[in-house]
């Protein structure tokens, strides 16, 4: 699931169709063959999507008035008043802070689960990559309401806990606290980035220092360490980046103890009136500056990594390391995992969801266990039409990441259109956006858009942030499932005489019938899920479920909202059975 | 040199019934290169990764120049790092982030017997001489053709002065031209040196070409060993004669001879045929005869009245030779000729005519056994 492997498998080379030959009938003759229609029409529809909303983010910044009816200059005075400000670079400082604590601690403990389960003879690994999955399935926001709950000051569960034992209780809102909320919910994307570089690497490396008479700790160090180093150092920039784009862990945990980072100026900035659209722009393009930078390094890195380590040849298998006596300590690391990211915050949302009104576990609380709150989800006001808002985009956003993702993959993967690099590209900028520029960007843009259709206030303008924030994922179930389909069975389509329409329908879209399926359920997640980009676009009646979850949250209703969560993780986590049912069932390689 | 008893291994969770390797015995001279020889599954890498202590095996003892290497009944485990080997892998395993001497260098800065950095280049410099790789030493591995990775990996095997060298399938990541160089470079290494050397394949030619002695395995258990000529002249096990790729293979009984004599005299249903046997044969006794496709000739006439009438099926051009398909009563013959097309083609009557003495009769164990 990482989206920074570069491993594209190569398209095979063997004959791509020959492009039509450009001198016959010019520009009438381009536009006769369908594939390019279709080429240019994606083109523009992932342009659109992708450039619009960091595009309208930069020109707000640099505009005199935004959104108000007197006359508009362009202007540097937003770069210089905000950059000016000692609390800007406050702001630099804590978001950094932020971002890099959760990046190194998520990526430490990702890539050292991964080395257990993939390199080393820990019993149990099984469970610990369920383990590493669950954090996937529980909503950010969920999360953050579980750990909050967790660690309250006062009430908080485990610190009732710390001070029965004499401890001192820990204050969740602060730095540490976010840090620790935050690295909990990437270190899963950490795990499967780290898991997939072990897997890659070929052992016999490793064995080969061995066998040269080097000690195995040695071997880590000399070798093992050395080879993985660019994969750890692209997961450390990705958590980065992921931790500076969001929104729910600064929000509800960061602004109350008022540490703001990033992602909480801005949401607050926009909240407050009269609202400085600028400095929200200045501070936009800066986390986009921020975030592009990173990623670009990263997917340089894990390109590097990935080249260095195609050159050993096939024929490998996974070596494992015996730990002897260490494996039990191995164990515990799982078990310990477990407890902290999955157990804990699990738990207390279903402790919260059977209680009237929150108090910690306790045995006298015992007696108060109602059912009262799940029945209550359906009276509270808004909450079944924010679910069954976020069900209809979420689908929609799922439909049209499918269709687009297919187009994509099938310009860049099986023809040599001109462009199709480009078009990669663009398809794969969404990924460096962060959810909150592009929220604040599409926001901004159907604003002051020039265009007759007044999105704003609809469903469908989250739809479009839904499909762009998803397009990235879909390309990544959809490409391999596409490089994997020989150009020959087009080809022979071709020679059956099919037009092409009717060979894409035919032949691509049955044999990709997994990946499709996948690409559709993964978006559906991604979007159910999402609210960094949400919070700015949604308004009365277009609330989506995460949304709700955040407004209750404020309100105090902790019950309602720890059993709505119970309810959503386990529908995501039904979805998430069904996506890996599929990947399996059919595998990625239907033709070896 | 090695010495290896009852060395069985099993793979947890397997499905199949047989150990992966199962109770064998191995006794390899020093400075003799031997091959382990055959199909995919058959336990000749798990035998050479259990000798390397990549695999810990389930019950048996290895030896290396007299040392207990490990012997689980006792609890002896010789870590990899601890053992006199070499090891060349059939993916290479060059490391990517070191050039070519670096890697060669490796081992004797990180083994066991360290040496000083001037040293070590020098020996690892020595090394890569003797593999023709010099002028690449201070490229990038992943600058290094396979070829060449194949022989940086080689000459990091031997920096540090193995007893035993060890070469996993190392030629079978190679294209088919430098295949051959490959092989012969190694072969030529490892007679100048001396060094005792275990070789696994799954290629026949490969084994023969480079082997003192050939181990035939296969499911976990060694078929036969022998000198490379006998192993091809004269195998002993039916299993042997089919992966040396002997096909013509027909139901027979003993004549005469057979016992000590080299030869026996077989009846086979289309005639009789003098045939080499591995002396385990008696008067009466049930034989598979095996025939190499280029043993049986093909003419129209039958001047000696030893032929057996055919009819053509078919026949394939090779460039330096045309294989044949004659039906024979209801077996069908594969003949191979390295004479210019005699001109048959499909339903042309033919005599097939065997050469002596060069056929195996092979007591019929299977056939007797059910």
């Amino acid at each position: 699931m990482s989206l920074l492997s570069r491993s594209r498998p190569a398209p095979p080379p063997t004959l791509a169709r020959p492009r039509p030959p450009r001198s016959t009938a010019g520009i009438r003759g381009w536009f006769r063959d369908p594939r390019n229609i279709l080429l240019a029409l994606v083109a523009l529809v992932v342009a659109y999507l992708a450039i619009v909303p960091a595009a309208t983010m930069a020109v707000a910044s640099l505009q005199s008035q935004f959104l108000s009816t007197g006359p508009v200059t362009w202007t540097f005075r937003h770069y210089t008043e905000t950059l000016g400000t000692s609390d800007f670079w406050t702001l630099v400082g804590n978001s950094f802070a932020y971002a890099g604590a959760t990046a190194v601690i998520s990526t430490v403990i990702g890539f050292g689960l991964a080395y257990l389960v993939s390199r080393t003879d820990t019993p149990a690994k099984f469970f610990a990559q369920i383990a590493a999955m669950v954090p996937l399935i529980i909503p950010g926001i969920l999360n953050t309401v579980a750990w909050a709950l967790l660690f309250a000051p006062h009430t908080g569960a485990l610190n009732v806990l710390l001070r029965d034992v004499h401890l001192p209780a820990f204050d969740i809102y602060s730095l540490a606290g976010m840090v620790l909320v935050q690295s909990m919910h990437v270190t899963p994307v950490a795990f499967l980035m780290g898991t997939a570089a072990f897997s890659q690497m070929d052992s016999s490396l490793e064995e080969a220092a061995l066998a040269s008479g080097a000690p195995p700790l040695r071997v880590f160090r000399t070798i093992t360490a050395r080879l993985i180093r660019p994969a750890i150092m692209s997961a450390f920039l990705l958590m980065f980046v992921q931790t500076i784009s969001t929104f729910e862990v600064p929000q509800l945990i960061g602004v109350p103890g008022r540490k703001f980072v990033f992602v909480s100026k801005i949401y607050n900035a926009l909240q407050a009136f009269p609202t400085d659209y600028g400095t929200v722009g200045v501070i936009g393009v800066f986390i986009l500056a921020v975030a592009t930078l990173g990623l670009w390094l990263s997917r340089r890195l894990s390109g590097a990594g990935a080249a260095a380590q195609t050159i050993s040849g096939k024929g490998f298998r996974p070596t494992v390391t015996e730990l002897g006596r260490w494996r039990w300590a191995g164990l515990a690391c799982f078990v310990l995992f477990f407890v902290v990211a999955v157990a804990l915050p699990l738990l207390m949302l279903v402790w919260s969801s059977l209680l009237p009104g929150y108090e910690p576990p306790s045995v006298s609380a015992l007696h108060h266990l109602t059912l009262s709150n799940y029945r209550e989800i359906w009276h509270t006001p808004g909450l079944v039409a924010s679910v069954r808002n976020s069900l209809i985009t979420a689908v929609l956003a799922g439909a049209v990441v499918t269709v687009i993702s297919a187009l994509v993959a099938y310009i860049t993967v099986k023809t040599k259109a001109r462009g199709r690099g480009l078009l990669d590209g663009l398809a794969t900028i969404p990924l460096a956006v962060p959810s909150v520029v592009m929220g604040v960007g599409i926001l901004y843009w159907y604003l002051t858009a020039p265009i007759p259709l007044h999105l704003y206030g609809t469903l469908t303008i989250l739809v479009i942030a839904f499909v762009t924030i998803g397009l990235p994922y879909g390309l990544r179930y959809i490409v391999p499932g596409m490089a994997q389909i020989k150009d020959e069975l087009e080809e022979a389509a071709a020679a059956s005489g099919a037009s092409w329409p009717r060979t894409f329908w035919r032949i691509y879209v049955p044999l990709l019938v997994p990946s499709l399926a996948a690409a559709f359920l993964y978006t559906v997640i991604v979007a159910f899920r999402e609210i960094s980009a949400a919070i700015f676009l949604y308004t009365q009646g277009t609330q989506v479920v995460s949304v709700t979850i955040y407004q209750q949250w404020s309100n105090g209703s902790y019950p309602i909202v720890a059993a709505l969560g119970v309810v959503i993780v386990v529908f995501l986590a039904v979805i998430v059975a069904i996506v890996r049912l599929l990947t399996r069932r059919f595998g990625l390689n239907r033709q070896g | 040199m090695i010495e290896v008893r009852g060395l069985t291994k099993r793979y947890p969770g397997r499905t199949v019934s047989r150990n992966a390797v199962d109770g064998i015995d191995l006794d390899i001279p020093e400075g003799k290169l031997v091959t382990l020889l055959g199909p995919s599954g058959c336990g000749k890498t798990t035998t050479l990764r259990l000798i390397a202590g990549l695999e810990r095996p389930d019950a048996g003892e290895i030896r290396i120049g007299g040392r207990l290497m490990c012997a689980p009944a006792d609890n002896v485990y010789v870590g990899v790092h601890h053992r006199p080997i070499g090891v060349v892998f059939q993916s290479y395993a060059v490391w990517p982030h070191m050039t070519a001497v670096q890697n060669v260098m490796f081992p004797l800065q990180s083994g066991q017997k360290k040496v000083n950095r001037a040293e070590a280049r020098r020996r690892a410099m020595e090394a890569l001489e003797m593999v023709g790789l010099a002028e690449f030493a201070d490229r990038p591995a992943p600058a290094l053709s396979g070829g060449q990775q194949q022989r940086v990996s080689l000459a990091r095997a031997l920096t540090r002065e193995p007893e035993v060298l060890l070469l996993d399938e190392p030629l079978s990541n190679l294209d088919a031209g430098l295949r051959d160089r490959v092989r012969d470079e190694i072969r030529a290494v490892q007679q100048r040196l001396g060094i005792t050397t275990v070789f696994v394949t799954h290629d026949q030619d490969e084994a023969l070409a480079v082997s003192d002695e050939v181990i035939v395995m296969d499911q976990g258990r060694i078929v036969e060993r022998g000198q490379a000529q006998d192993i091809y002249r004269c195998p002993r096990e039916e299993f042997t004669a089919r992966f040396m790729g002997i096909s013509n293979s027909l139901p027979g009984t003993v004549e005469a001879g057979g016992g000590a004599e080299e030869t026996a005299e077989i009846t086979l249903a289309h005639g009789r045929l003098r045939c080499l046997t591995s002396g385990e044969t008696t008067v009466g006794s049930p034989v598979n005869v095996f025939i190499r496709p280029e043993s049986l000739v093909l003419s129209r006439k039958d001047p000696s009245g030893r032929g057996w009438k055919g009819t053509v099926e078919f026949s394939i051009y090779h460039g330096d030779c045309w294989d044949y398909h004659v039906r024979v009563g209801d077996t069908l013959l594969r003949s191979r000729m390295y004479r210019e097309k005699v001109g048959l083609s499909h339903g042309d009557p033919v005599f097939v005519v065997p050469e002596e003495e060069t056929a195996i009769a092979i007591p019929a164990a299977s056939a007797a056994a059910s």
